[in-house]
């Protein structure tokens, strides 16, 4: 059996590996393998693979790095065969090394550590799967990185991202807490006042938190110059839609559609499939139309409790005065009014466009959603008083 | 394979747990390592009956915290009891004892509720399994301070003192991926992802589980199921499901699938209307052979 100090060398060298293909394994938990290998059978191959999954993985996604991984470390150590006997030599034992004179046996093991190491590297540079799942520096990278800049296959990720903070956004919405009967904190004040006429404190009152319900309006622009964005945004709504409860989702470009219901269901590929088959993604914008529009037939969906997301980089072909009248009536009606604007990730965007101008004053909060760290930061605005 | 893992996959299958290597070598490096592990899957594939089955082959308490939105420090780990402690001052209005032993009265042990975390803790004797249960349901903050908790087993109550393990609790968490759970979470936990069972290991649990279905029919479910799965599906079906299937099923005195007896208790398999109707559709079209005989 390999001595520990083999063990942890090789293990600091497969944790190392580990981390360079994007998953976050700490120093602990590679001394928690060097523990684990410990406590398992170093001949049997495939429970030395369960019990370092156990340990340096830490969610599924990560699962075919590591498995790539542990397949290129194994076969690497096994070819080099010096150092971690027990482990190396119980997979595959160097008969013919014993065989051969010494010299032979350096030369060869010289060579076959050379031949190792190049196939390693070439192994790295020639995979063309992209690593499923990235690590936490990527997570960060992911988070602040436009949205137009994205390549295609790490969509995935950011699918999963978006999800993430949707549901984070929909946590978040409320902190207040609510009488209960049983759980939650003693209420003193409610208790004091529910005993005022018994003289003295029988029956105490609790509180917990309220999860309040707000309901989100959103309306996306899908017009041509959105068109970079509006796939996340589109994937952002999707994610609000299916964990809020009560939204209800609009697009428009020069004309007004309800998706709601196209955006419900288990799949976002099925939804966005739905809506190519309604969407208008084209031409001109004309925002005030849209929201004139949304104002006459859907006015009702609005009240004090409602918030509206508009998603939208403001070119409008459309009149200023008929946008900021419409923006004027969405005001009134709604709780709070939120502008998304891609364009604004720009440090040197300038809200100057006509209907970008004409609608700013009306607007509660203006904010940049060109990345994910902006749509995390939503959280904040999405409280109604 | 090492004498202790396969010990524990004897004991979890003798415990009516249908188990694998990779759930028997988790538990055991669980339970060696001292570590917290974190269990992840669909729905419905056994995760908490890992920790159910931990605390029966290990003849120790099982000790369970159901996590749900808003659960709060107070209902995981301790809290007085405030209607007792108004009842005890009531009590001892008119006797001698002077405020601070009243106070310290009604500050002690007598008048603490227990809650789960607490009762992990404090636990004598042989350490219990601690299971907290669907920790993605519970919100952020709640799991910052579980990390605290789980780090240094101790709680300090300010009236009492501090209270530290004598020996921890092993713990299981499991997780349905409602949230994702913080990277600080993860790396404190080992982990263990139970994918839906393949299909000898489903043939199994049935004809563990459900004695009265024969071996045809068991086969023939774990078949049937196997093909659901592939369906996109709002609720993909867990084992779970299989098993109240295969009970239903035997019930009905049934020995093999036909398309009469899956329509009638499509129920049991899948729990959403929309679900339901897609998958009748799929039977109209593909008939039960698609579904049963399809790589066997």
């Amino acid at each position: 059996m390999g001595a520990p100090r083999d063990l942890t060398r090789a293990m600091l060298a497969f944790g190392a590996m580990l981390r360079a293909s994007g998953m976050p394994v700490t120093t602990s938990a590679v001394m928690d393998a060097v523990r684990a290998l410990e406590a398992v059978d170093l001949m049997d191959r495939a429970e030395v693979y369960l019990a370092l999954r156990t340990v340096l993985m830490s969610r599924i996604e990560e699962q075919p790095a590591f498995d790539r991984c542990f397949e290129a470390f194994w076969r690497f150590h096994a070819e080099e065969g010096q150092g971690l006997d027990g482990l190396v030599a119980a997979v595959q034992p160097f008969r013919k090394e014993e065989e051969m004179d010494s010299g032979a046996i350096e030369a060869a093991r010289e060579k076959r550590a050379q031949v190792a190491l190049d196939d390693w590297d070439q192994g790295e540079a020639a995979d063309e799967e992209p690593l499923e799942v990235p690590g936490l520096s990527d997570r960060e990278a992911l988070m602040e990185q436009d949205f137009s800049t994205f390549p295609a296959e790490q969509l995935d990720e950011v699918a999963r991202l978006t999800v993430q903070i949707a549901r984070r956004l929909a946590r978040r919405v409320s902190r207040r807490r609510k009488p209960t009967r049983r759980g939650g904190v003693i209420d003193l004040r409610r208790s004091m006042r529910a005993n005022l006429m018994k003289g003295e404190i029988i029956e105490l009152r609790r509180r917990a938190r309220r999860r309040r319900k707000v309901r989100l309006v959103l309306l996306c622009d899908v017009s041509g110059s959105m068109d970079l964005y509006s796939r996340f945004l589109l994937q952002f709504l999707y994610a609000l839609q299916n964990v809020f409860g009560r939204v209800e989702t609009f697009t428009f470009a020069t004309r007004l559609t309800r998706v709601s219901d196209l955006l419900r269901g288990p799949s976002y590929k099925g939804a966005l499939r739905r809506l190519t088959e309604v969407r208008d993604w084209s031409g001109g914008t004309r925002i005030g139309e849209s929201i004139r529009e949304f104002n006459q037939t859907w006015g009702r969906l609005l009240d004090r409790r409602t918030i509206v997301l508009l998603l939208s980089d403001g070119w409008d072909t459309g009149e200023p005065d008929v946008l900021a009248q419409e923006m004027l009536t969405l005001k009134r009606r709604a709780a709070r009014v939120i502008w998304l604007n891609p364009l604004l990730g720009n440090p040197s965007y300038e809200p100057l466009t006509r209907g970008m101008a004409a609608a700013l004053p009306l607007v509660d909060h203006f904010a940049a959603a060109h990345n994910l760290s902006s749509l995390r930061e939503l959280a904040a605005h999405l409280r109604v008083r | 394979m090492r004498t202790e893992i396969r010990k524990i996959h004897e004991m979890m299958e003798s415990a009516d747990y249908v188990t694998d290597p990779a759930i028997a070598t988790s538990v055991h490096l669980a339970m060696t390592l001292k570590k917290p592990l974190l269990i992840e899957g669909h729905a419905g594939v056994g995760k908490t009956e890992v920790a159910k089955v931990m605390a029966r082959m290990l003849g120790t308490d099982l000790i369970r915290l159901q996590c749900y939105e808003g659960l709060d420090a107070a209902q995981a780990l301790y809290e007085w009891n405030y209607p007792k402690q108004l009842l005890h001052i009531k009590l001892e209005e008119n006797t001698p004892h002077t405020m601070s032993e009243k106070e310290a009265a009604i500050f002690s042990p007598p008048f603490l509720i227990r809650r789960p975390l607490l009762q992990a803790i404090s636990a004598t004797g042989a350490p219990p399994v601690l299971l907290i249960d669907e920790i993605d349901r519970a919100d952020e903050e709640f799991e910052a301070f579980l990390l605290e908790v789980l780090s240094d087993f101790q709680v300090t109550i300010p009236e009492v003192g501090t209270i530290k393990a004598t020996q921890p609790p092993y713990v299981i968490l499991t997780s349905n991926r409602v949230r994702e759970l913080s990277d600080a979470l993860r790396r404190r936990c080992l982990y263990l992802w139970i994918d839906f069972p393949g299909f000898d290991k489903e043939v199994r649990i049935v004809t563990r589980k459900v004695p009265g279905v024969n071996e045809r029919l068991a086969r023939e479910i774990s078949r049937f199921m196997e093909t659901v799965r592939t369906i996109r599906l709002a609720k993909v079906p867990g084992v779970a499901e299989t098993i109240d299937w295969a009970q239903a099923l035997s019930s009905l005195h049934a020995d093999h699938l036909d398309e009469e007896l899956v329509t009638e208790t499509l129920g049991c398999v899948v729990k959403d209307a929309d679900d339901i109707k897609r998958l009748k559709r799929e039977l109209a079209t593909g008939g039960i052979g698609r579904f049963v005989a399809a790589q066997s």
